[in-house]
């Protein structure tokens, strides 16, 4: 016997949860889809692919003021700013949510970030398994896969009936106490085929290539827009300064994308990383190097292949992940 | 053409003409084009031309001023070519022009190829390079100029106008994609990254995005020459070649002057004279 | 440590500040909360990011020791916009710091050797402490030489405490600028000449060396022909860093963070390190 929920009873679930919580849903903007708090469930859309921009801004936002300090009569306070309500992150998918699965890896390390750490505690997942896979995903090839729900809280997939409703967590089994879940026999979907990239053995072919003028030559090309950065849902970088508004000095942190030129440049002028190429192979390196290397051979990619689809000049990961083995190849 | 454009390659590059070809090769989707960039003969047969190949070029030859180099050139990106020279960042002699006559180019993104021409093919002026060494393809007549695009937003009211741009500048995510793509866009320091003083912050909200949008597009008043790079590239389809169009407009109506168009005219924010009046105005 | 999972600084006062050189101000800062100040406990090598409220914050070295004052000092030289905040700063002025951040300069394991200090111009501010710890410790110690250059004079940091290590026991103070002046009547001569000059021996010693990436490439040119082994040569490096904590992935060479694997490399671990520095 399974669960399922009937898709009419979706949407009256989710604004249920409304009353005590912020629940943020995929939603069309023009021909874009983009995960965003909504007053009603019923402003939702379910589409087949994947959202232009992931959930990762709900729990690493775009920009958002860490502390403010306020200095009066000599006394000066230093507040930190701290989230009021939890969240409900619905429509995600697997790569996503895998996505934050590798964000807590340095993000929760000693020291954890207390930003993150307060989000993430707050914030229930409830994630849609994928039907089909688009031309450019690759989840299967870095640990994933289409029907995934490890790092879900709640994972739905889509059934003649509605849609199958799997509790994965002690938090999900909580959010689903008042769902008008119906118990059916249900026979769980069969996931798609995913294109598979040859990942295996990707960290020490990395480490053979890092000399190779490779990434020179593939940066030729690169416009340094930042854009993978961006919509990659592992990337974590980020930038911190300070802003003077109503009298205050708010510290503000906000995403940036090693690709950019300066990233690495000290006030004195020195710059390690003035060159494409470097920088270029910098991004590659980490994903694929150093962080499995620190991380237990977790790679810093979830294979969603939004850089594949976004980038204007096709830098595409899955290309280079091959190439690399093949210069590097053992 | 394409095979035009690889024989003209595999001469520049064997008679050491050039260094490099910068030119256009089939990306991973086998679908649409990549830029790419040829140093020697064997790679030659890399090169393709086709209606895929929308990006612009030109921006890469500022990465290789000092060198020799080819570059396959729309007429768009022709007039991006000139702007360049007239602004001392590339010398004429150090680039070989491949010029490809245009027919339009349809809306191209990963793996997806529009059937109608892109908006700003169907009233392109220039359907010939303006500039060229060599020239590719039989010479089309240029379509006639409209700005209504830029004509039904300044009819619009004031409110409806600003409830426009703050909905599109809501979505900014600060990326630079824009500025990245854009030819035109290449000071060693850009205002939005000075900390000294702090133009615009990093701050992702919707007045800072306004403010980031809006002045890049005046920098580029007079100076942008519409190969609409930096709204191909928006990651979150902002219009921006709406706001660089009514400054195009706005510039050929009171100097009567188009960018790119020669290499010599020096652009009108980058001249004074002093006995100079803007059209109708006292 | 400073509530660093939330990137908090401790609220801090200026104490003092002492112009050194025509660039450089020395900064001696108290922090404010009794019970941070206990917390805030450094060694040589570590720094602490310092916050000009409104401006912004950058990481310094901490240039004092520990156990010599409840406060912390910094030898700041005006190079940025957060440095020329700083330098605009009166005593009672009210400032942000967070840290201490970083591995330190294993002064453990250099007992009994011959310590070689260098460091060109405000490459010495990682250095001080270094020295005065030694100088206070001296007995356990072999010779100490400090050999600091700077481009005139006047931009020498820390001259007015050249005497008072100069006459601890079994120590040198040598100094060098590359263009003098009236009243110099010491040696004109770039480091790594002088270094050649003085040709340290490599037995039993270490050398510890800080200052502009130009001048630490050529003294180790040097240092090798001295035949010095990459791991007797130790240094501080510097990069651009927002969090100190490894979480920003800014200030990495290859797998290395700079801010927790580091500051302090030897020259044998910079070699082994993936990505050219």
């Amino acid at each position: 016997m399974s669960q399922v929920i009937a898709r009419e009873d979706l949407s009256r679930w989710l604004n249920s949860l409304m009353e005590e919580r912020t629940v943020v849903v995929p939603v069309v903007v023009g021909d874009m889809v983009f995960f965003r708090p909504v007053a009603k469930a019923e402003d939702m859309t379910i589409s087949r692919g994947n959202a232009t921009l992931g959930p990762k801004g709900c729990l690493f936002p775009l920009s958002h003021t860490m502390f403010t300090v306020e200095q009066e009569d000599g006394d000066v306070r230093v507040i930190p700013s701290s989230l009021e309500r939890e969240m409900v992150v619905f429509g995600l998918r697997p790569c996503d949510a895998q996505g934050l699965a590798v964000f807590d890896l340095p993000m929760l390390a000693e020291p954890a970030d207390q930003y993150y750490r307060e989000r993430r505690e707050k914030t229930a997942l409830v994630g849609l398994a994928c039907a089909e896979a688009c031309a450019e995903c690759f989840c299967t090839s870095t640990g994933g896969g289409p029907h995934d729900a490890r790092y879900m809280d709640v994972m739905l997939s889509e059934v003649p009936q509605g849609y199958l409703v799997q509790a994965v967590t002690e938090k999900g089994k909580k959010l689903l106490a008042k769902a008008p879940l119906k118990d059916m026999a249900v026979q769980a979907p069969t996931p798609p085929d995913v294109p598979r990239v040859p990942t295996d053995g990707i960290v020490a072919a990395m480490r053979r290539t890092f000399a190779d003028k490779y990434w020179s030559r593939l940066a030729d090309r690169c416009i340094h827009c930042n854009i993978c950065s961006y919509v990659c849902p592992t990337c974590y970088c980020f930038d911190i300064r300070d802003y003077q508004q109503d009298g205050k000095t708010h510290r503000v942190r906000s995403w940036e994308s090693c690709q950019a030129p300066g990233f690495t440049k000290i006030a004195g002028g020195h710059d390690p990383r003035a060159d494409k190429g470097s920088r270029m192979r910098q991004r590659f390196a980490h994903k694929l190097l150093y962080f499995p290397e620190e991380f237990n051979n977790v790679l810093g990619c979830t294979g969603c292949g939004r850089c594949v689809r976004y980038c204007p000049v096709n830098i595409d990961i899955r290309e280079i992940i091959s190439d690399v083995q093949k210069i590097g190849g053992g | 053409m394409q095979d035009k454009i690889r024989a003209k390659a595999r001469e520049l590059l064997e008679t050491g003409t050039v260094d490099c070809v910068i030119g256009y090769e089939r990306a991973t989707d086998g679908l649409t084009a990549r830029p790419v960039f040829i140093y020697g003969t064997a790679g030659v047969d890399r090169l393709v031309f086709d209606q895929t190949c929308v990006h612009n070029l030109s921006k890469f030859l500022l990465d290789r001023r000092d060198k020799r180099t080819a570059i396959v050139a729309k007429p768009c990106d022709s007039r991006a070519i000139n702007l360049l020279i007239n602004e001392g960042q590339l010398a004429r002699d150090k680039v070989y022009i491949i010029g490809v006559v245009c027919q339009g180019m349809p809306e191209v993104s990963w793996n997806r190829v529009s059937k109608e021409p892109q908006e700003r093919c169907q009233r392109c002026p220039q359907r010939v390079p303006v500039v060229y060494d060599y020239l590719v393809g039989e010479p089309v007549e240029a379509l006639p100029v409209t700005f209504s695009d830029v004509e039904q937003m300044e009819n619009a009211g004031p409110a409806e106008r600003r409830g426009f741009w703050l909905e599109q500048f809501g979505r900014c995510i600060r990326c630079h994609a824009c500025r990245q793509a854009c030819p035109g866009c290449y000071c060693s320091e850009c205002f939005v990254d000075q900390l000294d003083p702090t133009w615009v912050g990093i701050r992702k909200d919707v007045t800072d995005n306004e403010m980031w949008n809006t002045i890049r597009a005046f920098h580029l008043a007079g100076r942008c020459i519409s190969c609409n790079e930096c709204e191909r590239v928006c990651p979150v389809s902002i219009p921006l070649s709406l706001l660089n169009r009514k400054l195009e407009k706005d510039v050929g109506e009171f100097f009567d002057f188009q960018a790119g168009i020669k290499a010599e005219t020096v652009p009108p924010f980058a001249t004074f004279k002093k006995d100079e009046h803007l059209k109708g105005v006292e | 440590m400073s509530p660093e999972g939330a990137l908090l600084p401790y609220v801090a006062t200026l104490r003092d500040v002492r112009k050194l050189t025509p660039d450089v101000k020395l900064f001696s800062l108290e922090l404010d909360d009794p019970a941070a100040r206990e917390r805030f406990s450094y060694k040589p090598g570590q720094f602490a990011f310092v916050s000009a409220f409104g401006v912004g914050e950058a990481p310094f070295g901490i240039t004092s020791v520990s156990y010599r004052q409840d406060g912390v000092e910094f030898a700041v030289r005006k190079v940025g916009t957060v440095t020329a905040a700083l330098h605009e700063l009166e005593p009672g002025a009210k400032l942000g710091v967070r840290g201490p951040y970083g591995n330190h300069f294993p002064l453990e394991e250099y007992r009994g050797k011959d310590i070689y200090i260098i460091g060109g111009g405000i490459g010495m501010a990682p250095l001080r402490p270094v020295i005065n710890t030694l100088v206070d410790h001296r007995g356990d110690y072999g010779r100490l030489v400090v050999l600091n250059g700077a481009r005139t004079p006047q931009d020498l940091v820390f001259s007015d405490e050249f005497e008072r290590w100069a006459q601890s026991p079994n120590t040198r103070v040598e100094l060098t600028v590359d263009r003098g002046d009236e009243k110099w009547k010491g040696r004109v001569a770039l480091i790594p000449a002088v270094v050649a000059e003085l040709a340290f021996s490599p037995q039993n010693a270490v050398t510890i060396i800080c200052g502009p990436p130009i001048m630490i490439k050529f003294t180790l040119v040097e240092l090798k022909k001295l035949r010095f082994a990459d791991d007797q040569i130790v240094t501080t490096l510097e990069a651009k860093m927002k969090c100190g904590l490894g979480k920003c992935a800014r200030c990495n060479v290859g797998d290395k963070y700079v801010c927790k694997h580091g500051p302090v490399f030897t020259f044998a671990q910079i070699s082994g390190f993936i990505e050219q520095y």
